[in-house]
């Protein structure tokens, strides 16, 4: 699956945009919003991995995103450590978590999947906001004045921006060589026909798990981020049922199981949430969910494959074809 | 003997679908599975193809035992299968189709694309390779499934009614991919309700009946015997022949 | 004795959660469907109980039969309009479908209802009454029975009547019901309705006695998955006990560890139950 010529351009322009932008748009409200969108964009292609290609659907994938969150400002809190240090300790216990619930469920139909998520997710965050080591409902904080340089406390956005674009950048890079590897096939086809699949030899159990593991990794690492800008997390803010959704819809409104769908849904949604929160003032957050909510079951409703799938129905033959392998 | 099955019996709690079948392949054969609906060959066929565990008996393939072996399993050791509704990646080209297939022996892309792309050449599915699957019709979902299942070099392959609904032109031309399969020195097992697939293709026939093997041989033996007829046909059948 | 109320009280409220639980598993065995919007169905429930007092007046007896009515006409609805069109299509589609509609009503109701925990006034359920040394509210006892009874005769309803077994012989083989002159698509929007309205009457039979806000859909919603996986997808008798098994470990937790425990201890044994016993007390797999 060589990809045409025209398409690599493409890719140039959309990274030409993604770099300049915060040069362009030099603005603090707009630099948040693009460090925002980096964000979403981030925790909704890792959720690809596994809710989109593999078709196993997470809805409390917030459990990875918080535990990432609060790593960092846990061992700041309690050791000192620069919140950095924090990452790799998010990542691995994410992963112990994601083989735990991984394991026994994916051995049942994907319902079992989809309701444990949702059910760790919240005894997770239950849990935390009792829990006095880990700031119970209050939360934590990190550093509020750099120590130095790996405290990586800045006043301004434009570092995050770009630490952030790197991070999305390596893993849409990891997404898409999986799409090219026999790893990528084995996840298209269980979400295809998993009873087909095992019957040509795919192990599905097996796959399932690893890619479930690679997404906490990835969702971890955006939790990171997150707690490490912001400076700050709370039980709600790192496992809240919004975390999650916000992940499954951008991705799906996108294109669950396509490279660029999240992308596209979170340049399309984070705006737009932006504007509903500016406009609606205090109630806003309350339609945005509706909207959310709306948007959800239309798209289940009508397009699961989301905007990429509409574009590929809808789209002249003619344009199609001239721009076709 | 590629395959043994002996004395195999599957329970679905008190239904007794599958009781004490035995069936021994050896490398090389083509076997017909048939009896009227509802028979069991299709659950014994599950049992074969590890989709289905036996609630007693033993299945040995190629010296292994796998009774109670996975489907993945099965695959790995050379028992490929079609299923009766086509259970074809949709939204998967049919070229891709058959890579999932062919990366089973081929773990690296190039491989697997080239060996794909000699199947769906074999099968004559090239002009419709870069189609997505649902876009094809069942026949032509038929085909891809037989091609998937070729990609993963079986040794042992068990086509589920592969060959129903279609036209006499689209049979022909199926017969004789089977046939070519054959000859590649592939093993088949087929479940069939189509008499000219049978009599054509297979060498052997076993005929089922609410759950036992009623009867096993030659397929001209198979069809003139009374008790396959009477399975078929009901009692009727036979009163009728015993008028004077 | 302070203990031994305790346990009524769970096994009282227990009842009422084995009343929606026994919708859930309804539609899960019939259709092998998950709805993830079910706890909404108990909330809105509870709100069509307080709208009716609001508007109609009326003790229980009312505003039950309203929440029943309104709720099973609900479920018809979101069967016609969603379910019907994501049951045969991809799992991401189902899974979203429900969930999105359970975003949806519950953020609705936000906007409409505000975040405010609100209760119904005295109903003729007040005051309390004494069995046996034991001390409970009125009204606990009255929903208690109440939900047992209805649970018992949908699950009579279900196995006993020709309307049941029309619904039984769909989950069982959708294609040969057909053939049987059964229509399929009706069964299932009556199993949803059934659903949704067991929802409504457990909701509005739970108002009488606590106080609720928006934010209970959530929590009903995974309790009663904690119901149907311990007492076996599918199975109504298995609600039952699972739902009275619940009620009294969530009371009794309350009582010993502290009223926070009161969710955490359920949602704990919901993953203990995945990974020990997938398929509940009761039930098949």
């Amino acid at each position: 699956m060589t990809k045409p010529p025209v398409v690599h351009s493409k890719i140039i322009v959309l990274a030409a945009c993604l770099l300049l932008y915060p040069l362009v748009f030099s603005d603090a409200f707009y630099r948040d919003i693009g460090v925002t969108f980096l964000l979403a964009a981030i925790s909704a292609s890792a959720w690809n991995i596994v809710g989109g290609y593999a078709g196993q659907v997470s809805v409390g994938h917030s459990m990875f995103y918080g535990i990432g969150a609060y790593a960092p400002l846990l061992f700041y809190q309690h050791f000192g450590w620069p919140p950095i240090a924090g990452i790799p300790i998010g990542i691995a216990s994410s992963i112990a978590l994601a083989v735990l619930i991984g394991a026994p469920t994916f051995r049942l139909t994907g319902h079992y999947f989809s309701m444990a998520t949702i059910a760790v997710a919240e005894l997770i965050r239950i849990f935390t906001g009792t829990w006095e080591f880990a700031g119970a409902a209050i939360g934590l904080q990190g550093p509020a004045v750099a120590r130095g340089w790996w405290d990586l406390t800045f006043r301004g956005e434009l570092p995050y921006y770009y630490i952030f674009l790197g991070v999305l950048a390596i893993l849409l890079y990891v997404t898409y060589a999986i799409e090219q590897r026999r790893f990528g096939y084995y996840l298209r086809a269980i979400k295809a026909g998993e009873r087909a699949a095992r019957s040509l030899g795919a192990p599905v159990r097996e796959t399932k798990i690893k890619a479930l593991v690679l997404s906490a990794t990835f969702t971890s690492v955006a939790g990171s981020l997150y707690s490490i800008k912001t400076g700050f997390i709370d039980p709600e803010s790192g496992f809240g049922i919004l975390v999650s959704v916000q992940m499954v819809i951008i991705a799906a409104l996108g294109g669950a199981g396509t490279l660029f769908g999240p992308l596209v849904g979170a340049l399309i949604l984070i705006p737009l949430q932006t504007a509903t929160n500016t406009w609606f003032g205090g109630s806003g957050s309350g339609l945005t969910y509706i909207l959310y909510g709306g948007i959800i079951v239309l798209i289940a409703r009508f397009e699961p494959g989301g905007l990429f799938e509409l574009w590929d129905r809808i789209a002249p033959a003619r344009w199609k074809r001239s721009h076709a392998a | 003997m590629l395959l043994d099955a002996q004395n195999v019996s599957k329970a679905f709690g008190d239904f007794l679908a599958v009781s004490g079948a035995d069936l021994s392949i050896d490398e090389g054969e083509i076997i017909g599975l048939i009896g009227p609906n509802g028979a069991g060959k299709s659950t014994f066929f599950n049992c074969l193809a590890g989709d289905a565990t036996p609630t007693s008996g033993k299945i040995t393939f190629a010296g292994q035992e796998v009774t109670n072996a996975s489907p993945e399993t099965h695959a790995r050791l050379g028992i490929g299968r079609t299923f009766q509704v086509p259970a074809t990646f949709e939204d998967m080209t049919v070229l891709d189709n058959v890579m999932v297939g062919a990366f089973l022996r081929h773990p690296h892309r190039n491989e697997a694309r080239e060996h794909a792309r000699g199947i769906v050449e074999l099968t004559g599915l090239n002009p419709v390779a870069h189609l997505r699957a649902r876009s094809l019709g069942t026949p032509g979902r038929k085909r891809l499934e037989i091609a998937r299942v070729l990609a993963t070099n079986p040794r042992l392959m068990l086509l589920d009614e592969s060959l129903a609904g279609l036209t006499p032109t689209e049979l022909q031309e199926a017969i004789r991919l089977v046939r070519r399969i054959h000859e590649m020195g592939i093993t088949i097992v087929i479940v069939e309700h189509i008499m000219e697939v049978i009599m054509t293709l297979t060498r052997r026939v076993l005929v089922f009946n609410q759950g036992h093997v009623i009867a096993s041989g030659k397929p001209e033996d198979v069809v003139r015997d009374e008790t396959v007829i009477t399975a078929y046909l009901g009692h009727g059948h036979q009163r009728r022949r015993g008028d004077p | 004795m302070l203990l031994l109320q305790v346990i009524v009280g769970g096994l009282l409220l227990g009842a009422i959660y084995a009343l929606f639980s026994s919708g859930l598993t309804l539609i899960w065995g019939m259709m092998n469907f998950i709805n993830f919007a079910h706890g909404e169905f108990v909330m809105l429930g509870m709100y069509v109980a307080l709208l009716a007092v609001v508007w109609l007046g009326g003790g229980p007896a009312v505003f039950g039969f309203a929440a029943a009515v309104a709720l099973f006409i609900l479920g018809v609805v979101v069967y016609a309009g969603l379910i019907r069109h994501v049951m045969r299509g991809p799992m991401i589609a189902q899974i979203l479908s429900t969930f999105g509609l359970a975003l949806l009503l519950r953020y609705t109701a936000f906007f409409i209802f505000s975040a405010n925990f609100v209760s119904l006034p005295q109903t003729s359920l007040s005051g309390t009454v004494n069995v046996g040394g034991i001390l409970m509210p009125l009204a606990q006892l009255v929903s208690g029975v109440l939900a047992v009874a209805l649970t018992i005769g949908l699950h009579f309803m279900l196995t006993r009547t020709a309307i049941g077994s029309k619904l039984l012989a769909v989950s069982e083989d959708r294609n040969a019901a057909m053939l049987m002159g059964i229509r399929p698509n009706r069964m299932q929007a009556l199993a949803w309705g059934l659903s949704a309205g067991a929802g409504g009457i457990a909701g509005a039979l739970m108002a009488i006695s606590y106080p609720w806000s928006p934010s209970v859909g959530e929590t009903f919603g995974l309790t009663a998955f904690v119901v149907v996986a311990l007492g076996g997808f599918g199975s109504v008798p298995g609600a039952l006990y699972a739902g009275l098994i619940v009620g009294l470990i969530q009371a009794v937790s309350a009582y010993w560890l502290g009223p926070i425990y009161k969710d955490i201890v359920v949602y704990a044994l919901f993953v203990a139950l995945l990974w020990l016993r997938p398929q509940g007390l009761m039930g098949k797999a």
